[in-house]
């Protein structure tokens, strides 16, 4: 895991089901998505890790009105999960009914997944544990 | 240190909404005239155009606008810039326009802003929205702009109790405000009931939370205090700005219930104006959906983090409340052609500060703040206003 980590390898790594964060050299931090620059201490020295893949429901919406490329996905969830690893990602929720976003918990136990959308991308996808 | 030298002198908008048949530079040119000529200004007396467009590009098919927009507005040969920070394109070019002013390089500057946006489809315009959120990892997840204030409300709703019916009262009170003024998209009132029909765009977020798509184009003529005595008895000042940045992604940032760049933004321009909120008469707000107004007014430290839907609810944003907040209808209710909404923000707080916004007068109107915001939030810019006999 010595190569330089690029962001089209994290997105090529998300599209083949084997998501990794980037982590700080210098001071450990797991960063994801990706920053050209540690957000604790600023180093740029970055290298790749693996996630343990559990995270919580931060907040999250149902979107029904989407661009041209994903309109035929609507209704959809989407959320940001923070890792356990102390990261945070905007990601696709499943799990949940669009009809009842209601019964959605904040703060709900979450567990990383992937979904293969119409649009032909495949995205983070986490649900509840 | 307050701001001395920068003096608005003249401000128009045109109206707003579905403009049919009138292209970005027609829109342009009609508000640049209704600033210069119609206030008396001499097109020859100004130096240099600032100018905010967001996205003509995939609007319109249209890059390097301001010498465009320039020349159709009969002032070919300045020296003219496109200023662009989503939603706050307006704003950035405003304060471009004041470092001109401030710095003694110009005389006389021309403002403006405009976007022409009912010209594509529904789906399009939310795609060229989206364009100003983080295309690598929020847009191509899928995220709109609508999702973004969405995930924001479920948070404050979350934390502090917020509710659907408080972000549809903002609805109510906007287009009760613009119902008065001509130059609104929606000159109608709405019940509460109407506000909340169950019209989703971005759960929790319905039809009327949210901003319309519109055409639409401001301007205003900034100038130095010597030079503005030639042009009225009464201008106001610009005496504190602030301008700050944040993440892109919503998922990077500390809280979803506070935007940190408004946060930011809005001290810098307090401490340059050597005011408190407490000081502000009235409120100019970015409102691109209903929960943008109760946030904005939580951040700008109008109100207590927490308590934005309370003064909602207990009228005290209201017209004739103690702090009102978008007295002529806001960009929930006047329309959102995003470039033109940063410059027009301007233009409502000219006109209700100098004592000509007619039904839309506020009672006291010597201090504004003004506050626009960009994208996820990534940019704001907040300028404090005030009366130059004040």
């Amino acid at each position: 895991m010595s190569e330089k980590p690029t962001i089209e390898k994290y997105k090529q790594n998300i599209a083949d089901g084997d998501f990794k964060a980037f982590k700080c050299i210098e001071c450990g931090a797991v960063i994801a998505p990706p920053s050209g620059s540690c957000y604790s201490c600023g180093s740029s020295s970055m290298e790749w890790t693996d996630v343990s893949g559990k995270g919580k429901l931060i907040s999250f919406t149902v979107i029904h009105i989407a661009s041209e490329e994903f309109q035929e996905e609507a209704p959809y969830y989407l959320g940001i999960v923070e890792l356990e690893e102390g990261t945070s990602v905007t990601t696709r929720l499943g799990g949940y009914d669009p009809e009842h976003p209601e019964q959605v918990v904040l703060g709900t136990d979450m567990k990383l997944g992937y979904e293969k959308g119409k649009s032909g991308n495949t995205y983070l996808c986490f649900s509840p544990i | 240190m307050p701001l001395k030298n920068t003096n608005i002198v003249s401000a128009a908008q045109t109206k707003f909404g579905k403009l049919d048949g009138i292209t970005l530079r027609e829109m342009f040119s009609e508000a640049v005239d209704s600033a210069t000529i119609g206030f008396g200004i001499p097109k020859k007396d100004i130096q240099a155009a600032f100018i905010g467009t967001f996205i003509p590009e995939m609007l319109n098919h249209q890059g390097h606008t301001a010498p465009l927009l320039l020349d159709y507005a009969g002032m070919k040969g300045l020296p003219a810039t496109r200023h662009e920070a989503a939603c706050a394109s307006g704003a950035t070019a405003l304060r471009a326009g004041m470092m001109a002013i401030e710095s003694g390089l110009y005389d006389t500057v021309l403002v403006a802003g405009a976007e022409k946006m009912t010209s594509v489809s529904t789906n399009r315009a939310t795609e060229a929205l989206a364009a100003a959120a983080d295309d690598e990892f929020e847009a191509s997840v899928g995220l709109t702009f609508p999702g973004v204030f969405a995930i924001a409300a479920v948070a404050h709703m979350n934390k502090y109790g917020t509710t659907e019916e408080d972000m549809g009262l903002v609805a109510v009170k906007a287009h009760r405000n613009a119902s008065t003024n001509p130059f609104a998209q929606f000159q109608k009132e709405i019940s509460l009931e109407k506000a909340l029909t169950p019209r989703y765009i971005a759960w929790p977020l319905k039809l009327f939370d949210c901003s319309p798509i519109s055409d639409g184009a401001a301007a205003i003529v900034l100038t130095s205090t010597e030079k503005a005595k030639e042009y009225t008895d009464l201008p106001v000042k610009i005496i504190g700005s602030g301008q700050a940045s944040a993440s892109m992604n919503l998922c990077d940032r500390e809280q979803l219930t506070s935007f940190e760049a408004s946060v930011r933004a809005s001290r810098t321009a307090y401490e340059m104006a050597g005011l408190t909120p407490k000081d502000i008469d009235f409120a100019i707000v970015h409102d691109c959906f209903t929960i943008a107004e109760i946030i904005a007014s939580e951040d700008i430290g109008l109100f207590k983090p927490g308590e934005g839907a309370k003064a909602v609810r207990e009228g005290v944003t209201a017209i004739d409340g103690n702090l009102p907040i978008n007295p002529m209808g806001g960009l929930k209710a006047v329309g959102h052609p995003v470039g033109a909404t940063g410059v027009k923000q301007v233009v409502v707080s000219y006109k209700e500060l100098i004592g000509e916004a007619g039904p839309n007068q506020v009672p006291n109107h010597d201090t504004a703040v003004v506050h626009n915001f960009g994208g996820t939030g990534a940019s704001c810019v907040v300028n404090i206003l005030r009366r130059a006999d004040a």
